[in-house]
């Protein structure tokens, strides 16, 4: 160092030597040492051309240093002094350059990275991130598991739901045709099911039905999933038979009407017990179909018969058409309705007034008491009417088996012989047969009321109904018994010795047979023509019969009885011995002086009292007009007594009387 | 039958959902639990799986209404109004009895 060189520099490197040569040089490190660290720190940021730097860094280090070599000891301070100098300008340049990088990245301009390593993660920054997938994980799982098991209850209720609705089809389908619309199915929301209620016949090309518009019945979802059916409330209508001129008098309701519009609604309760309730909507539709089904064969069954009526000519006489009533007269002057009615209208008739001329009743048009719903009954039965709700059945009965069941088997004979009778034509015409029915069943009712106030009044005689299994055919029987006290006593006589042993017989019979409007009568005991001139006793009674009129009947059977009588008493007093001749209706005893005392019967069909009554005549042979005349009731005479109504056993009693008159 | 293997799939629904849960558990899934349902799940889809085979194996052509009973079930309607008719009358006779039985 020449001189005493003050160097103000601030911060003088401290320059360590690498090494001392033996020849006293002294050799430093490369110069630039301070600078080149701060260089070499920042050669991290990895700039390109601070590598160069340090390259010419170098470069000039090497100069500097092989400067510093050959220069002398002398030289070798200002050496130094001048690369630091330089080293330093150099730094200052680059941290400059630096600086203001920084400066630029601070200010957020973009700066475009050429590349940059990945730095290696440490093993906490590789754990969380596991930690956070795992996490996500976790959550997608559990996410998961709540999708699964809300979707498992949905499904679960759904399945319910859809378990009530198919068990409750299920059981519909047993009893009913359930069919499925494909095309509806897609379109509504509820699988297209219907059932279907329409049941078209065979038997014959012309009978062909149209499906009434009710016949195929949607099913539907109600509010709680289950079944419903909905059918619009008064849409079923059902078949009326009347007879025009009585209001139904008959005003029994029918109990198997239900109430349509409880059906129409929901039974929204079904918080306990859901089976009960599901029972109680299957039944309940049950009913419902059976009413819609009912009505649509009524409804064919009012066609089938408007048909007829149009057509046929043979004892009907169509007199009234209307929308849904047809008006037939049968042949005594009667009228009835045919006619189908909504179930709501049950009450409500029409009254005609076309009945029968001969009875004059009129009926009030409003039957609200009981008095005077006796008194329409009464009416009715005056009329002659049937009961018309047997004759509804009747005709649905007809037409069903007619239509429907004999298009099933069609070797079945009996039908037809049935209806046909002796006609043996083959086109079967159901509503003749029906109106001849009604005709014959109107008149026997006429007939059966005289027989009843016949045998009302007779106490001895009885009446007995037959039932026979043709509906136009009617038989009663009026039998007479003899009392038992009566045999008694006669067997007693009978047992005391006298030898005239006689089977007598103890039961009379009257039969009345009507076919079809025709009154045949037939009994035991009529007398025969041949053996009334014989007189003989053991006289013949065949069984006689013949046609007689309605007017006529009284008389006819009660005649028949009075005979019956005369010779049951005929044949007693034969047993007992007594000498006696019988007449019509008149028993001739002869007495001791000759003179003839005879019974007489007589009858009388208005005799409120009784209808046989008996006179006893006394006869000495001279006077023989009176016995021409037995029904004279002129007046008591000396020979002539009214005995009045007597009892068979008065008879009898009367007889055994004569017993003791007798002389033999 | 068929009900019950509509239960069984709404069964293993549940069970999915179950296993779900199981993994989604914070402690980590058990294992035993897993398993068991691993094992149920399968044992119901075999189940369903053979269930249905039967189903369809023993499921008859379709027979479109041949025993169709609309025409009895109507005769039965007639018979019943028959029956309904008889039974009032009967009930009138009876009334009349009582009457007759009231009266004497």
């Amino acid at each position: 160092m020449d001189g005493d060189i003050e160097i103000s520099i601030d911060k003088l490197p401290i320059k360590r030597l690498d090494a001392i040569e033996e020849n006293g040089t002294e050799r430093f490190p490369s110069d630039v040492d301070y600078d080149e660290k701060r260089l070499n720190l920042i050669r991290r940021i990895d700039f390109g051309w601070a590598v160069e730097r340090e390259d010419r860094s170098k470069k000039r280090k090497s100069e500097g240093t092989t400067s510093a070599n050959e220069s002398t000891t002398t030289n070798q301070h200002t050496g130094q002094w001048q690369s630091l100098v330089e080293n330093l300008q150099f730094a200052q340049q680059e941290l400059s350059v630096i600086i203001d990088l920084i400066n630029t990245v601070e200010a957020n301009d973009a700066v475009t990275v050429a590349g940059m390593t990945r730095p290696k993660q440490l093993p906490n920054e590789l754990l969380s991130d596991l930690a956070v997938s795992t996490a996500t994980k976790l959550q997608c799982f559990w996410h998961l598991g709540k999708y699964f098991k809300q979707s498992a209850a949905a499904l679960e209720k759904q399945v319910a739901r859809e378990a009530r609705f198919y068990g409750a089809l299920i059981r519909l389908q047993q009893n009913w045709k359930v069919k499925r619309h494909r095309l509806v199915a897609a379109a509504s929301g509820n699988a297209g099911f219907f059932i279907d209620l329409f049941y078209n016949t065979l038997y014959d090309t012309s009978v062909s039905l149209r499906p009434s518009s009710m016949s195929t019945i949607p099913i539907e979802h109600d509010a709680a999933g289950m079944l419903a059916v909905n059918v619009p409330p008064n849409s079923c209508r059902s078949l009326r038979f009347e007879f025009l001129g009585s209001h139904s008098a008959n005003n029994v309701r029918r109990s198997g009407e239900t109430n349509m519009h409880a059906f129409s609604e929901d039974s929204s309760t079904e918080t306990n017990k859901e089976h009960a309730n599901d029972d109680e909507c299957v039944r309940k539709t049950h009913s419902l179909l059976r009413e819609v089904h009912r009505a649509i064969f009524d409804e064919q069954v009012f066609e089938l018969v408007s048909r007829e009526a149009c057509n046929s000519s043979l004892s009907v006489n169509l007199t009234g058409i209307q929308e849904n009533y047809l008006r037939l007269s049968i042949n005594q002057g009667a009228s009835v309705s045919i006619s189908l009615l909504l179930s709501s209208q049950d009450n409500k008739t029409d009254i005609v007034s076309g009945t029968n001329s001969s009875e004059t009743e009129t009926i009030p048009s409003e039957l609200s008491d009981w008095s005077k719903f006796r008194e329409g009954k009464d009416n009715v039965k005056k009329l002659g009417f049937p009961n018309r709700i047997s004759f509804e059945i009747y005709l649905q009965q007809l037409f069903h088996e007619y239509v429907f069941v004999r298009a099933k088997d069609k070797t079945s004979s009996s039908f037809r012989s049935l209806i046909s009778g002796q006609q043996s034509k083959d086109n079967l015409n159901i509503l003749d047969h029906f109106c001849m029915s009604l005709a014959h069943s109107i008149f026997s009712n006429k007939v059966l009321s005289e027989l009843e106030s016949l045998v009302c009044r007779t106490p001895y005689v009885q009446l007995i109904s037959h039932p026979t299994w043709h509906s136009r055919t009617s038989s009663w029987t009026l039998s007479m018994k003899v009392p038992q006290s009566i045999l008694h006593v006669g067997s007693q006589i009978l047992s005391s010795g006298i030898s005239n042993v006689k089977n007598v017989r103890s039961q009379f019979w009257s039969k009345v047979v009507v076919i079809d409007e025709s009154i045949s009568v037939e009994g035991v005991g009529d007398l025969n023509v041949v053996g009334l001139f014989n007189g003989k006793p053991e006289s013949i009674c065949p069984i006689n019969r013949y046609e007689c009129d309605l007017a006529d009947l009284p008389i006819i059977l009660l005649q028949q009885v009075a005979s019956q009588v005369i010779q049951w008493l005929h044949e007693e007093a034969l047993t007992v011995g007594i000498k006696v001749t019988r007449d019509f209706l008149s028993l001739a005893f002869e007495l001791d002086h000759g003179e003839i005392a005879s019974l007489v019967a007589h009858v009388d069909p208005e005799d409120t009292r009784g209808c046989i009554s008996w006179w006893l005549m006394m006869d000495d042979g001279i006077t023989e007009n009176h016995k021409l005349h037995p029904d004279l009731s002129i007046g008591e005479s000396e020979s002539r007594k009214f005995l009045g109504h007597l009892s068979l056993d008065v008879l009898y009693s009367t007889l055994l009387d004569f017993v003791n008159l007798c002389s033999c | 039958r068929l009900q019950n293997v509509e239960k069984r799939i709404v069964r293993v629904l549940e069970l999915a959902g179950g296993v779900m849960d199981e993994m989604a558990s914070q402690s980590g899934p058990r294992k035993e639990l897993v398993n068991n349902h691993c094992s149920e799940f399968m044992q119901l889809i075999k189940d369903i799986q053979f269930a249905l085979r039967e189903e369809i194996k023993s499921a008859c052509e379709y027979r479109p209404f041949e025993k169709c009973d609309y025409v009895p079930r109507i005769s039965n309607e007639i018979c019943y109004k028959k029956l309904e008719y008889v039974i009032a009358q009967l009930d009138e006779m009876k009334q009349t009895i009582e009457g007759y039985r009231n009266a004497a």
